[in-house]
């Protein structure tokens, strides 16, 4: 598990561009989008989407589908672990 | 659905559409439904040395003045409207990149039905056709040129449909716009032309009102409240009583937001009552074609006593208060709206009549410049003088960024068009030091270039282009639409007024002049950052920008 939010943390910063972040500055349980967590918005999210296809073969039909799993990162990489295709 | 407006204002009225559902295309591998030209079509139509897009325009172009050969003078200039012209080849055009440049086709369009002056390109994203009506409105009324032909057209290609689907915004069956089940967009392709005319002829259509308004929200989610599309219904019916109003043709893609967010527009500038419709389950969204195109079928609706119902649309599924027409209406009434939004952030509406509006006075727009900003590859000129600088580049972005604004890291994942336009306006205003325009209008942003988003439009072909490896990215799609830097200037300093983006074949200082000139004949509008941003690659770049207030 701590492999795969490591690894998911690199990935995100560099598909979401976020700059001048560390993996170890990203609190894997810190909310991921909204004004109290990280931050993101819509179009961050669907960039989530296209890197779990991209880098696991996980297909998300629609970004209110990844809602719940996009809570934080240490609830996609649960997701991941479950449904990973590579 | 037709070749002349009499013939797609006939299958409009019988309820057909030119939506069609396809299992993939070739670049396209999913399944989509959209209104595209057959190839025998588009056989009948291609004319030699122009591209199937340029081709689509010329005809549109060629059919609206046929019959007015006095429209071809010399103070007549083409205003196209294109999102993403001929973005469509540009995979097979990896030698010619002239080819995708916007200003050189429309040039060449201009050239081909004898115009002598040069043509202005609208890319505004979704509401460049309005944007471009409200353009050529005011080029007659500054008294810069005596007929404006305003050509909105846009073709499909696997760039932009790939682009719309990794945004989730496709729906596979027929759009259903305002519906409770709608599930998103369908898109299409169009030309359409609209002349208008100094001294037109009696009995024509005229253009009352209109204005362009951006949310300063976000760059690809309309601000829920509707604020910029409501604030530009404001400004478009101030003064005007709503009993001629027929109809407020929506935008009404069929995406849950956009239907969401102008329901709420049109509810707040009080109109609930005054019948609306969409015409998006008829041609889908035809992007830069769409405001041209369904301005003109509600004129002959109009015109013909009728309202045309929304096709595809039964249970109304948004929140704000609006009058969907599921099928035919009479009216007698004489004006409309036709209002849009898009990617962006911007809003446009206009009211166009059938009633005179009354003498045409020329107003005074002129306009004097208090800060200039000229920032290339290696070189950054403030107000005259020249700062030393150690980077060049790319990297001469990143190191203006940190040394002098720092707290804003949506700058990282801004593509590099919108970096440059964000850091030499960060340092235009910083030279400005104090100003009022936060959350109102009084502030508009007008850019200019000639490759459009060339460097962005390249990479994400990159995401697509490799069958084995196809992940489009959404983000660098968003990007490909010029207009956002002006959207994220807008959010991050709260400007509400007007965003234009607009292409030229060349940079013509005289073109920009007049553009930002007719921006101040919207009485709301005080002041202008405006100027030329263009962005070729990483070693070539330039922006000489400005602000421009206006003079009493």
């Amino acid at each position: 598990m701590e492999e795969i939010i490591l690894e998911l943390k690199e990935k995100i910063i560099d598909a979401l561009n976020l700059e001048d972040i560390t993996p170890e500055e990203l609190d894997a349980s810190a909310p991921l989008f909204g004004d109290d967590g990280i931050g993101l918005d819509s179009i961050d999210a669907l960039e989530i989407i296209v890197l779990l296809e991209k880098n696991y073969g996980i297909r998300l039909a629609n970004a209110a589908e990844g809602k719940a799993i996009f809570t934080s990162i240490e609830s996609i990489a649960k997701y991941v672990q479950e449904n990973r295709k590579k | 659905m037709g070749f002349t407006t009499e013939e797609n204002f006939q299958a409009v009225r019988l309820g057909k559409t030119a939506l069609r559902h396809f299992d993939s295309a070739d670049g396209i591998p999913f399944p989509f439904t959209a209104s595209l030209f057959t190839k025998e079509q588009i056989d009948g139509l291609k004319e030699e040395n122009l591209t199937r897009f340029e081709s689509l325009a010329y005809h549109s172009i060629m059919s609206a003045i046929t019959s007015h050969p006095e429209i071809i003078s010399e103070r007549t200039v083409l205003v196209l409207s294109s999102t993403k012209g001929n973005v469509g080849v540009l995979q097979d055009t990896e030698n010619d990149k002239n080819i995708i440049n916007l200003g050189e086709a429309a040039r060449k369009i201009s050239d081909k039905i004898g115009l002598s002056q040069s043509p202005i390109v609208v890319s505004n994203a979704c509401i460049s056709g309005v944007s471009a009506i409200i353009l050529a409105t005011r080029l007659i009324d500054a008294d810069k040129t005596d007929n404006v032909i305003v050509c909105g057209v846009d073709e499909q290609s696997p760039f932009i449909i790939s682009g719309f689907e990794s945004l989730k915004a496709l729906s596979e069956s027929e759009c259903r716009p305002f519906d409770i089940e709608r599930l998103g967009l369908n898109l299409g392709e169009a030309a359409a032309t609209l002349v208008l005319s100094k001294h037109p002829q009696k009995g024509c259509w005229q253009i009352i009102g209109g204005a362009i308004r951006n949310d300063g929200f976000h760059i690809s989610s309309p601000s829920p409240k509707g604020e910029g599309a409501y604030q530009s219904l404001c400004k478009t019916i101030e003064g005007t009583s709503f009993d001629d109003i027929a109809v407020v043709n929506a935008h009404g893609t069929a995406t849950m937001y956009n239907d969401q967010m102008e329901s709420k527009a049109i509810s707040r500038a009080g109109l609930s009552e005054v019948p609306a419709n969409a015409l998006k389950g008829y041609f889908g969204h035809t992007m830069g074609a769409a405001g041209v195109l369904e301005t003109i079928l509600t004129m002959h609706s109009v015109e013909d006593g009728i309202i045309f119902g929304t096709r595809n649309f039964e249970e109304l599924g948004v929140s704000g208060k609006v009058n969907i027409t599921s099928s035919l209406q009479q009216t007698n009434r004489s004006s409309f709206i036709k209002m849009i939004s898009g990617f962006g952030g911007g809003n446009a509406s206009i009211l166009v009549s059938l009633k005179d509006k009354g003498g045409l006075e020329t107003r005074n727009t002129q306009f004097e410049i208090s800060h200039r900003v000229v920032l290339t590859q290696d070189s950054l000129v403030i107000d005259g003088v020249s700062a030393k600088l150690e980077f060049s580049g790319d990297k001469l972005l990143t190191a203006l960024y940190k040394e002098r604004i720092g707290d804003y890291p949506k700058f990282y994942k801004m593509d590099s068009l919108s970096k440059l336009g964000f850091i030499a306006s960060e340092i235009l205003l910083q030279a400005e030091k104090e100003n009022d325009f936060e959350n109102t209008p009084s502030r508009g942003i007008a850019f200019f270039n000639s490759h459009a988003s060339l460097n962005t439009d390249i990479a994400y072909l990159e995401t697509i282009k490799d069958k084995g490896n196809y992940f489009p990215s959404p983000s660098l799609f968003v990007y490909t639409l010029p207009n956002i830097v002006t959207g994220e200037l807008a959010i991050r300093h709260h400007l509400l007024g007007e965003t234009a983006f607009y292409i030229l074949p060349n940079k013509d200082w005289n073109r920009i002049t007049d553009i930002i000139e007719c921006m101040f004949c919207d009485e709301q509008i005080d002041s202008v950052i405006g100027g030329w941003v263009e962005y070729i690659n990483s070693t070539s770049f330039e922006a000489n920008i400005f602000i421009a207030n206006k003079t009493n």
